[in-house]
């Protein structure tokens, strides 16, 4: 399911937007939206977060003439996306509150005795590939509903560390957050979806 | 010694290569000997997979075509300037 654009093929598209060209801009909201998107959730709730990569994409017809590719598209379209939502966060004197403390959730502490060991051990290994588990339609439907349920700060690193495969210091960029928070943010986010499968292998249940 | 909680603390760092020598090493030798975490960072390895392979193109085709209606409309008026000034 790789849909990544490749190095000449995004010189290419670059090109095509800065000529204005409408099939390219077509092409780039769908490979680039998700993505934008994620990073707005990041700060603001959905309906917000659709407008400020709408926005964002109206921009992009004139600040693109101006773009020099010394970073990628991508990672240039989710700074855009990321200073916007700063900007309206700012002018709507509102804070994201992050809570860094814990790097285990909960739910998985619970599971060692006072000595440090297993107390309630994972019972079942993960056998089969990822694409073969993504081919069960109610895991992804679990995934999504468990993505969705995330806290915003955890979805966001998530989504752009594994989904869209940035670099971490990337990742910091773009949410404004330290490295070694950005750190637990994926930790906690992977333990909560390593949660989620084990339920889902055990009881067939979401 | 490393215990198993605190392997489990550090599992994700393990898994995308961010641990010191030292550290990296102490998770292995852990590793060796306890199968609970083996199972323990395979799956959490897997889970990580499953992102990675989980479709990110998830924005609804409606939200898409309103962009599309934006970037036109935009671009249009763009052109219009542009022939203004021509
Ligand atoms: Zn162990």
């Amino acid at each position: 399911m790789d849909t990544a654009v490749h190095p000449e093929s995004e010189a290419s598209l670059i090109e095509e937007l800065k000529r204005g060209d409408s099939t390219a801009y077509q092409k780039a909201v769908r490979e680039y939206s998700p993505g934008m998107l994620a990073v707005a959730r990041f700060y603001l709730d959905h309906s917000s977060a659709e407008e400020i990569v709408q926005d964002c994409w109206v921009t992009v017809i004139d600040a693109v003439q101006k773009f020099e590719g010394r970073s990628g598209l991508k990672t240039w379209l989710h700074r855009i996306v990321a200073n916007r939502c700063k900007n309206r966060l700012r002018t709507a004197n509102r804070e994201v509150a992050t809570d860094f403390s814990e790097t285990l959730e909960p739910e998985l502490a619970n599971r060692f005795n006072s000595t440090g060991r297993w107390d309630l051990p994972p019972k079942l290994q993960f056998h089969e590939s990822a694409d073969t588990l993504m081919e069960n339609g109610e895991l992804s439907d679990c995934l999504d509903k468990h993505l969705s349920a995330l806290p915003e700060t955890q979805r966001s690193a998530l989504m752009l560390y594994e989904a869209h495969q940035h670099k971490s210091d990337d990742v910091c960029n773009i949410l404004d957050v330290s490295a070694s928070n950005l750190r637990v943010l994926l930790h906690r986010a992977r333990q909560k979806i390593f949660l989620m499968v084990e339920t889902f292998q055990e009881t067939g249940e979401c | 010694m490393l215990m198993c909680r605190d392997l489990a603390e550090i599992a994700s760092d393990y898994i995308d290569g961010e641990l010191n020598g030292r550290q990296n090493l102490s998770v292995k030798m852990h590793l060796m000997m306890c199968k609970d975490c083996r199972t323990f960072i395979g799956n959490l390895r897997a889970s990580s997979n499953l992102l990675s392979a989980h479709s990110s193109g998830k924005a609804d085709e409606e939200f898409l075509r309103r962009i599309d209606e934006r970037v036109a409309e935009a671009l249009n008026a763009r052109k219009i300037r542009g022939s203004d000034s021509e």
